[in-house]
């Protein structure tokens, strides 16, 4: 119950440091800073649907707030050998079964839904206006529409739908340019857990399968600019480098750079290597489902980015690799 | 003798060190006329064919043409792996030789095209391709594993999954 009336009080707060004028219903920011914060405070459960263009899944979240503590299960239901995907604050494990073995990968911190929209909205509020829409039944729970509209052509806009008395994001959809939806998550069931109960935060265990803890394959990289070949100027507006890797890819003979940009919601990863000697260099754009790749050579190296935004979008940022002779 | 050391080798029960006498003899063309052999194979796996051939009379009948190997060239244990791995195999594709078979094509297969490779591309450039005609997943997957916003990663279509390592 702590909990619940502490939540009460932040969202009160807000509201009076938000917006000392406009009424708490009418301002679309209020609505997604609440939504933010719901995501991760609340304790519930449910089963939501993602989709895009070329793909439909079904999963069963349970989410809690332990003591501060955040603990999420999410099971693919999917096939005989559901993906099991736990997560503890940014800590990431996915269970993931393939033929007779169980893949066990670790991740790290990634904003999954309905914790999208990240606590701090500053980067989105540059970038994006907010605008209420109307209000709709999701999963049986009254939902008040915003819209994060781009203030310009390099991403797409969000329509999110905001269960009115909790906060929750119910339902969020990736919209482009030409009205098409493509991507979207909504909750087909959605309930507040009332307790404390943590039996299912274990994975099922199939003992007839062999568990295999895969190696990990990246790692941040803390180089300075000043010790790489490469330098990245001249990015889209409104994007900032937010992460810095150096990872194995499968049929790569070096590691491969990994940069991840982000303007808020949406993300873009640029991948820098030398071309392997032998292969050929991939150059080109194409669209799979939801994302953007593009690739291009630049001084003898291969330049790949790939992201859940315009083709314009990861077409600059490929553009903005130069490399020191 | 040589095919089935290629089969052992995409076996995983000899490494590729030990395997190099194989590559050598591909090179100096032993193993030529053994891959436009099995080409007609390698083309129906990967499925050009597929509609008006029947793969596996294909395959069984060039099995029927190879002369049966008297003395393995494997010590015991390996011969007990080898029952092992058959096992799996048979209770997976219900035919051992069917899918021993289907290794060394695709051994033959993958040592040639590296060799066309290396022929026709000696040294640095080679002619790019277009992205839409080989996507590459392995970076779409890396994408989505590192990317701060995305449901997409763990609920991904099990094709998109590669393998964490590359061999």
């Amino acid at each position: 119950m702590f909990r619940f009336r502490f939540f009460a009080i932040f969202i009160t707060l807000s509201h009076l440091v938000f917006s000392p004028l406009a009424s708490a219903a009418e301002d679309p920011w209020v609505i997604l800073q609440k939504t933010a914060f719901a995501a991760r405070e609340l304790n519930y459960k449910g089963v939501f649907v993602y989709q895009n263009r070329l793909d439909t899944r079904s999963v069963e979240i349970h989410h809690m707030n332990n003591g501060g503590r955040e603990l999420t299960r999410n099971v693919v239901l999917a096939g005989q050998q559901p993906r099991q995907v736990f997560s503890e604050g940014a800590d990431i494990v996915i269970f993931s079964p393939k033929n007779d073995k169980v893949h066990i990968e670790k991740r790290r911190g990634q904003n999954l839904f309905p914790a999208m929209l990240p606590t701090d909205l500053t980067l989105i509020k540059h970038n994006y206006s907010a605008k209420l829409g109307t209000t709709e039944i999701i999963a049986g729970r009254a939902t008040q529409i915003v819209e994060l509209l781009p203030n310009d052509a390099f991403r797409y806009s969000y329509k999110i739908w905001a269960d009115i008395e909790f906060g929750l994001m119910a339902k969020v959809a990736m919209v482009d340019q030409k009205n098409e939806v493509l991507e979207q998550i909504w909750f087909n069931d959605l309930n507040m857990m009332n307790n404390q109960d943590l039996n299912w935060f274990q994975p099922k265990i199939d003992l007839t399968k062999k568990y295999v803890m895969e190696e990990e394959t990246a790692k941040h990289s803390d180089k300075t600019t000043a010790q790489q070949h490469w330098q990245v100027a001249d990015l889209p507006p409104g994007y900032r480098k937010i992460d810095q890797i150096e990872r194995v890819v499968p049929g790569k003979p070096h590691l491969v750079n990994q940069l991840i940009f982000s303007d808020g919601i949406a993300s873009v990863s640029l991948f820098i290597e030398p071309v392997a000697k032998g292969a050929r260099p991939k150059i080109g754009h194409t669209n799979v489902g939801n994302t953007n790749m593009c690739a291009h050579v630049v001084d003898g190296y291969q330049v790949t980015v790939v992201g859940e935004v315009p083709a314009a979008t990861v077409q600059q940022i490929s553009k903005s690799v130069t490399f020191k002779k | 003798m040589m095919k089935e050391q290629l089969s052992a080798l995409i076996d995983g029960e000899i490494g590729l060190d030990d395997a190099k006498h194989v590559m050598t003899s591909l090179k100096v063309g032993e193993m030529k006329d053994a891959w436009r052999q099995y080409h007609f194979i390698g083309d129906a796996l990967r499925g050009e064919y597929f509609a008006s051939h029947d793969i596996t009379d294909k395959i069984m009948s060039a099995i029927s043409q190879e002369p049966t190997v008297l003395a393995p060239y494997s010590s015991a244990p390996q011969v007990e792996h080898e029952t092992a791995v058959a096992a799996k195999m048979v209770t997976a594709f219900g035919n051992t030789r069917l899918w021993s078979a289907a290794a060394s094509v695709a051994a033959v297969m993958f040592v040639g095209v590296m060799l066309l490779q290396n022929q026709t591309a000696p040294n640095d450039v080679l002619t790019p391709v277009q992205l839409a005609q080989e996507l590459p997943m392995e970076y779409l997957a890396a994408h989505q594993s590192a990317a701060p916003s995305s449901v997409s990663y763990y609920i991904q279509p099990a094709s998109f999954n590669q393998p964490a390592v590359a061999k």
